[in-house]
């Protein structure tokens, strides 16, 4: 059984025009399955409460949050990560991110009592938000919510992270956690948010050589992330053996993200949404919960999230994007749209440190895969 | 950031009659390199893991052994660290002295200690590596006003500094290393330059415009 968890009411995590983590890239999304003639069956989740957030987040934040979204004045706010260019202070933002929260712990719920097996939610993806720090343009942690949801009836839970950026916030979270498996596919954080992911970080006590991070080199292209995905990703699963997979899939390490350096194509997307779907059949007793993330190329973003819904379904779009949808989105972003839906081949000029650039990678799996080789007999 | 800040308070200590195999085993036990020692409540020495190898090494002329006493082995002339002093006094010190630990004394009273550890972690502190942030390294004039005038542009754009080093350079440059809380890094490294920083990491950046 397949679902996909929407609600109109995500757009009120809005954090204003000007800030890249828009609410438009999902309107994108869901206008095209309407210009496709796609009939969108969603499941609307119930917003969650600030209190049921206390698992995951410390109770002064979530009420200095909760506090500043109602428009109220909360002294030394500044400590908590919010009014700052990432996370400005915006009305009704907590509500927002209750709303999305709530869609993730719907998508854990479904698949714990089965109703469903296979779960998209359309949002979400918080990964950076910390116990007592927004950060990242997340508040609320979704994932974590979710992922404490599953472990506390017992199950072990696989996250896999795809965002460019590192998920630092469950990372750090379940980092002690015996639980919950992290796997964080990422930009080298020598100069990008937040700045962390390396490969040292193991976990710490019953968690040691659960967490495992990959911090690739700026420009890594398709063929190389691909590889780190089945040389690390699939045999770490292959090992753990979850009971259930959380997928973040921020759409941020296509080649024309604004915010990273990844090279990835739509095709080298499809590639790695296959893989995913497989190993969540094959190694994670057939159960996937995926929420969105990061992506700031609106129109790549868009194109790739569509690709994700088609595949989710086993639909077939055509590549030809409608032409109404293209004109009605190129006016209001006042941006060239591919009129295609998977990128043109070749998508960009040859990388002149290719080789280079494979050859770290593969140095970098090769001592990730020592490092855990000890723990993972 | 000052001794105070970072030191380990009630250090593991031992008194000058224990055995040097005691010592030995309690550094192992503790994960320790340093022991104080204490005579009652004055510190009359220490120990170092590094004595204890070289003293009992057969290797030595005449080797100490396992049952004699830290008195014999320790060192006496202990330079120690005040918890007031700042940490770059404290690394000087020690740098000079080619030490690896100062034992803090207040009033006369052993209170706590500092190793060279502790000082790898004061630096990584001051870098801001523990908070979510992006990197910049920049080149700028070596004159007044240049980092006020950086740091108004991050200040107008609601962007807060993480941490700050800088150090000069040759031809009254200064060079700077920052870590601000913003995801847009490479955006703001472009205005940056734009303003006329020179801008060495993010790597290859040029101008927006």
């Amino acid at each position: 059984m397949r679902r996909v968890i929407y609600h109109p009411e995500y757009k009120q995590y809005n954090l204003g025009t000007e800030h890249p983590f828009s609410p438009l890239r999902v309107e994108m999304v869901l206008d095209v399955l309407k210009e496709l003639g796609h009939e969108a069956d969603f499941s609307l989740p119930e917003e969650v409460q600030p209190k049921d957030l206390q698992s995951i987040h410390d109770s002064d934040y979530i009420e200095a949050l909760e506090a500043v979204s109602a428009g109220k004045t909360v002294a030394d706010i500044g400590k908590y990560g919010l009014g700052t260019a990432d996370n400005p202070i915006v009305s009704g933002m907590a509500y927002g991110a209750r709303r999305i929260a709530g869609g993730t712990l719907l998508g854990a719920r479904m698949l714990l009592d089965g109703s469903a097996q296979k779960v998209l939610q359309l949002g979400g993806g918080f990964h950076h938000a910390q116990r007592s720090l927004a950060a990242g343009f997340c508040l609320y942690n979704d994932l974590a919510l979710a992922i404490r949801e599953m472990t506390a009836k017992g199950w072990h839970v696989a996250y896999f992270d795809i965002d460019v950026h590192h998920g630092d916030g469950v990372q750090k979270m379940f980092y002690n956690s015996e639980n919950v498996m992290t796997i964080s596919l990422h930009e080298s954080g020598e100069y990008i948010f937040p700045g962390g992911g390396w490969l040292h970080e193991l976990g710490r006590g019953m968690g040691r050589s659960l967490k495992l991070n990959l911090p690739l080199e700026p420009f890594t292209e398709g063929d190389s992330y691909l590889e780190a995905v089945e040389k690390v990703a699939e045999e770490a699963l292959r090992w753990f053996k979850p009971d259930a997979l959380v997928v973040q899939a921020g759409a941020d390490a296509h080649f024309s993200d604004p915010l990273a350096d990844l090279m990835l194509t739509t095709q080298d997307f499809e590639r790695l949404f296959q893989k995913i779907f497989k190993m969540s059949e094959a190694l994670c007793n057939n159960r996937l919960l995926i929420t969105l993330g990061g992506g700031y190329s609106f129109q790549a973003t868009a194109r790739i999230w569509t690709i994700l819904y088609q595949m989710f379904f086993g639909l077939k779009f055509p590549n030809e994007l409608p032409d109404a949808w293209l004109a009605r989105w190129e006016s209001k972003l006042k941006i060239k749209i591919p009129s295609r839906l998977h990128d043109p081949n070749p998508a960009f000029e040859p990388i002149p440190r290719k080789a280079e650039i494979v050859r770290t990678n593969r140095d970098l799996i090769q001592r990730l895969m020592d490092a855990v080789a000890a723990d993972w007999l | 950031m000052l001794i105070q800040e970072i030191l380990h308070k009630n250090p593991i200590c031992v008194a000058p009659e224990t055995t040097l195999c005691d010592a030995y085993a309690l550094m192992q036990k503790e994960g320790i390199r340093h022991l104080p020692v204490l005579q009652g409540e004055k510190l009359s020495g220490i120990i170092t893991d590094r004595d204890l190898r070289l003293a009992t090494s057969r290797l030595a002329d005449r080797p100490f052994e396992p049952g004699a006493s830290v008195s014999e082995v320790m060192t006496t002339d202990v330079r120690t660290a005040h918890p007031k002093d700042p940490v770059e006094r404290s690394t000087q010190l020690m740098r000079e002295l080619k030490i690896g630990c100062l034992p803090v004394v207040e009033d006369g009273q052993l209170i706590g200690i500092v190793t060279s550890a502790d000082l790898l972690d004061a630096l990584l502190r001051l870098t801001g590596v523990h908070h979510p942030s992006g990197r910049l390294d920049i080149r700028m004039k070596d004159s007044p006003g240049e980092l006020a005038r950086l740091a108004l542009l991050l200040s107008e754009r609601h962007i807060n500094i993480h941490s700050i080093l800088t150090y000069e350079e040759n031809n009254q440059q200064a060079r700077l290393v920052l870590r601000i809380g913003t995801m847009e890094i490479v955006s703001i490294a472009a205005m940056l330059c734009d303003a006329g920083f020179e801008i060495l990491w993010p790597p290859q950046r040029s101008c927006a415009e």
